[in-house]
């Protein structure tokens, strides 16, 4: 891997993703700091959109010098560039002014304690505008080079809304990481609590976000599988890479949500854990730097220098390997039989708190309940690497049936609703024969039926 | 390669049980330091 990009395409690549999932994240982050009227959060919210800002001008300079390469490129359609480039110079205007007016503002509020709500909701309201013109700008720039995007849909080997939401998707987690590590860093050194937590609720979510990435990534590997121009040793590469990450992903969430869940009950924090997750965190970055930089390899020729080596032999790998390994009878049906013990644990736990919530057992109080939640969580944990595994042992048949796209979505759904049992403040203050908050009810009817959901459609798998 | 039912069947009691002895020690071990720092 090649640290700095040699190529204004490989610049505008990596520049490009910040300003539009960047931007995702850190209105997320905003949003928390007016629900929670932290001062600090808005202020870091303040100075990540100015940097924001900045960055339109390396990434409009990267895309300007890419068309110009990219226009030698009889493959690639001119018409399809030009649109791209009108809507993102609009995007990015309107970004320059969203960073433009945090500036403003932290300037004019430098020595007062409150920032101005009027100047603060004009942010707000910039910011919005931009995610939307990006949107659209990066959906035609992802349709440029991606050739799974443009091949007919029937002939694809798998439905190529994976291989769709695979572009966009595995933005999310590394993005994501990026903005959580420089929200968690700044709330170690400011030991504000609700940015800590903000952080590590971010830190779950990417991790959460990484069971659709790898299992869609799948999805675009079988799709890309015999596509002139593209090698299954390279896409080998990138998948063995993506493992390590999911590895790191569930390292890193699983800490950042333990720790959630014990602010909860003692109302503070370790040191020692808090540290651990922040090492944990930036390991996994750079292994998701690295997945990513081999992922961007399969579909960008233009990023690729000469020192570069690619692999060259698709059976080479961890990824074959296992595929392998995990065929035979005595890997599989023990990781199948773990993986049904996952669900037990995953619905037993859901069920029991969320029917608490919803008005059974009112003699307990919610905090009783909120202790069993890590088995629930733990048996998510056993769930995504035992279903990693059945996924390799018949990838193809898995993705093309019906109900298994509903049951990553579910997963995903039921997982980051799982979240708000830790972090609702409402919720937690229930005592015993009270009743919980309408809201609260309503995400405990959204967790049982996703697992619900989930269970039901890893079940039709074989039938439908 | 072939394996008979006995190996298969004591692969699945015993990947299973150390699985799921970790999920429940891990749940253990976090519920006791709750307990522990709560008095």
């Amino acid at each position: 891997m090649h640290l700095i990009p040699q190529s204004w395409s490989h610049w505008h690549i990596l520049l490009s993703v910040f300003p539009l999932v960047g931007l995702v994240f850190v209105l997320g982050f905003y949003v928390t700091a007016f629900a929670s009227s932290n001062e600090a959060m808005k202020r870091i919210c303040l100075v990540l959109f100015v940097i924001l800002g900045l960055l339109a001008i390396p990434t409009y300079l990267s895309g300007d010098h890419s068309m110009e390469l990219l226009s030698q490129n009889p493959k690639i359609s001119q018409d399809l560039m030009s649109s791209h480039f009108g809507w993102g110079v609009t995007a990015l205007a309107v970004l320059v002014l969203t960073g433009l007016t945090a500036l403003i503002e932290l300037w004019r509020s430098r020595r007062a304690e409150h920032l101005s709500n009027d100047a603060l909701h004009l942010v707000l309201g910039l910011a919005l505008i931009t995610l939307a013109l990006m949107v659209i700008s990066g959906e035609l720039g992802w349709d440029i080079n991606h050739h799974e995007l443009r091949m007919d849909a029937a002939a694809q080997k798998t439905p190529q809304a994976w291989s769709h939401v695979h572009i966009i998707l595995n933005h999310f987690p590394t993005v994501g990481f990026v903005f959580a590590l420089i929200f968690y860093i700044a709330a170690l050194a400011m030991d504000n609590t609700v940015m800590k937590r903000a952080s590590l609720v971010l830190f779950v979510i990417c991790a959460i976000l990484g069971v659709p990435t790898y299992v869609t990534g799948a999805a675009s590997m079988w799709a890309l599988s015999g596509v002139p121009g593209i090698s299954k040793a390279v896409i080998n590469a990138h998948r063995d890479m993506a493992l390590v990450t999911l590895f790191g992903l569930a390292f890193t969430g699983v800490l950042a949500w333990i720790e959630l869940w014990r602010f909860r009950h003692l109302g503070s924090f370790s040191n020692l854990s808090l540290y651990l997750v922040l090492a944990f965190a930036i390991i996994t970055l750079g292994v998701m730097a690295e997945t990513g930089h081999r992922g961007g390899q399969i579909n960008h020729p233009e990023i690729r220098v000469a020192t570069d080596v690619l692999p060259t032999d698709p059976k080479a790998g961890w990824s074959p390997a296992i595929e392998s390994l995990i065929n035979h009878v005595i890997w599989f049906v023990p990781w199948q039989t773990v993986h049904f013990f996952g669900f037990s644990l995953i619905f037993a736990t859901a069920l029991a708190i969320s029917l608490r919530v919803l008005g059974f057992w009112k003699s307990m109080p919610f905090s009783a309940v909120h202790r069993l939640l890590p088995l629930g969580v733990f048996g998510v944990v056993i769930n995504v690497f035992s279903g990693m595994l059945i996924l390799f042992a018949d990838s193809f048949r898995y993705l093309n049936a019906t109900t298994f796209a509903p049951k990553v979505a579910f997963i995903t759904i039921g997982a980051i609703a799982v979240l708000y049992f830790s972090c609702s403040e409402r919720l937690w203050t229930v005592k015993a024969g009270e009743d919980a908050p309408m809201s609260a009810k309503w995400v405990a009817a959204v967790v049982l039926l996703s697992w619900a959901g989930v269970i039901m459609g890893g079940r039709l798998i074989p039938y439908v | 390669m072939e394996y008979g039912n006995t190996a298969v069947v004591l692969m699945v009691v015993g990947v299973s049980a150390v699985v799921l002895a970790l999920a429940f020690f891990g749940t253990y071990c976090l519920n006791k330091i709750v307990d522990r720092n709560a008095h």
